[in-house]
């Protein structure tokens, strides 16, 4: 009877706590929101999964290591624990996504109207206009962010997932599961927050506007661009270059052409490898503690603010751009500069064609698109150089 | 305005720009190297497609040729 009385205590349920039980209620909504509404799926799932994970009382998938005093392992840690020490800590999965995101971009587009990359600079104004909002937030006394804190909120507004992650786990740990979270859910209604401030700061004049259409881009340019961006941030930012080294280490491998099979595996096989690996250690850093706070709402609010000031100022400087350029622009790819590679694009294509049904926007939003990848990954440069 | 605010917007002129200059370097820097790529390599033709297939038969019917040879020694 006494060895039932053990085994009962030990159960999930006389050990779950309140916030326990609620964490795992968000990571079965976190499921719903994955497996129903195929919001960003191949993140949130894992997310989901690891945050129940974490929350199971007396699982201990999240425990340290235990050490003897003469160094001898005691007691081993938890799957989630090594996983997000070797992955996130380190900054190695978001760091091997970027490579992998690498591999998957064109640069052609891009590279045939060079001018787009002034879009994705001007869609960054999202992420420093939110640490305003936030370090506002912390100065009248309603939150409790310290600049290093609204820095890695901010990067949410740079819409793009290995660089929020990567930022948060150097500035701001405790907030990465939060982080995280907003910034692939916001990624994933892209498609419902953007339109309406697009229409909002455009004419329907502007919206009909077709683009002049791109030329053909070389072989030898893409083969040395990913090598120049690779100089000038190696001269001018190296807080950068690892965010950007493995992105044009992952381009040059695609677009050089000899080395296939490396950039099929970075890519598929090892990409979806660090996805499960990194959707899990997202989600171990949901616990009761972490998240269950009033600061966690706040970084819900300002992730939003973040994707709709960048949309925002990225389709105003398409609209500047329009009137100075020779060729016309069309305000609608400004969008695209936020990043949240493909979908922006998408969602410029979408708009233009509901107002002109044989204006395929989507060649041109590329542009300003990949554009908004380096813009985000030189902003974080930035960041971790002011505050690292 | 608090030490925070102040330093908040310091961040903000610095991080954009930065980012701006940036990217004018590499706006820049794109259309000199595509300048001198085109004027010393000639203009892009559009890319070959299918490049990858065209090789893969390629290596399909060299198979096949060893396959037949060895077949011609042993088969009998």
């Amino acid at each position: 009877m006494d060895k039932l009385t053990v085994l009962l205590g030990q159960s999930g349920l006389a050990n779950l706590g309140i916030g326990q039980l609620t964490m795992i209620i968000i990571g079965l909504v976190l499921l719903y929101l994955a497996i129903n509404k195929r919001f960003e799926p191949l993140l949130l799932l894992p997310i989901g999964f690891g945050a129940i994970l974490v929350n199971i009382p007396g699982a201990g998938m999240y425990a340290e290591p235990i050490y003897a005093a003469d160094g001898h392992l005691e007691a081993a840690g938890g799957l989630l624990y090594y996983v997000y020490s070797i992955g996130i800590e380190s900054g190695v999965f978001p760091l091997l996504i970027f490579m992998g995101v690498g591999a998957m971009t064109d640069f052609g587009p891009m590279l045939a109207n060079p001018k787009t990359l002034f879009l994705g600079a001007a869609a960054q104004f999202g992420i420093f206009g939110t640490i305003i909002g936030a370090v506002w937030m912390s100065s009248m006394g309603w939150m409790d962010f310290s600049l290093a804190d609204a820095a890695a909120i901010g990067i949410i507004g740079g819409a793009d997932g290995p660089t929020s992650i990567f930022v948060a786990s150097q500035l701001a740990p405790d907030l990465l599961g939060a982080i995280a979270v907003a910034a692939y859910s916001y990624m994933a209604l892209v498609p419902l927050i953007q339109p309406p401030i697009m229409r909002a700061l455009t004419t329907k004049a502007e919206r009909k506007i077709t683009m002049t259409q791109l030329r053909v881009v070389s072989k030898r340019e893409k083969i040395i661009f990913p090598l120049m961006v690779l100089v000038l941030v190696a001269m001018f930012l190296p807080s950068a270059a690892p965010l950007l080294g493995m992105f044009c280490f992952g381009n040059l491998m695609k677009e050089s052409g000899v080395v296939e099979r490396l950039s099929d595996t970075a890519q598929n096989a090892l990409m979806n490898i660090v996805t499960i690996f990194l959707g899990l250690a997202v989600g171990s850093k949901l616990s009761a503690d972490a998240f269950l706070n009033v600061e966690t709402l706040g970084i819900l609010v300002l992730g939003l603010a973040a994707f709709c000031v960048g949309t925002a100022t990225g389709v105003l400087m398409a609209k500047l751009m329009n009137l100075m350029s020779k060729t016309p622009i069309n305000p609608l790819i400004g969008s695209a500069g936020v990043s949240a590679v493909p979908m922006a694009a998408r969602v410029s294509n979408k708009v233009g064609l509901e107002n002109n049904n044989q204006n395929f926007l989507l060649m041109h939003a590329m542009g300003p698109n990949v554009a908004g990848v380096i813009g985000s990954a030189v902003a974080a440069g930035v960041l971790l150089s002011y505050l690292g | 305005m608090s030490e925070l605010l102040t330093e908040g917007f310091s961040l903000l002129i610095m991080g954009m720009g930065t980012v701006f200059v940036f990217l004018t370097v590499l706006v820049i820097g794109t259309t000199l190297m595509s300048r001198i790529i085109n004027r010393f390599f000639g203009q892009p033709e559009p890319e070959p497609r299918g490049k990858r297939r065209l090789a893969a038969t390629e290596d399909l019917s060299e198979l096949a040729a060893v396959a037949a040879a060895v077949k011609a020694v042993h088969g009998h």
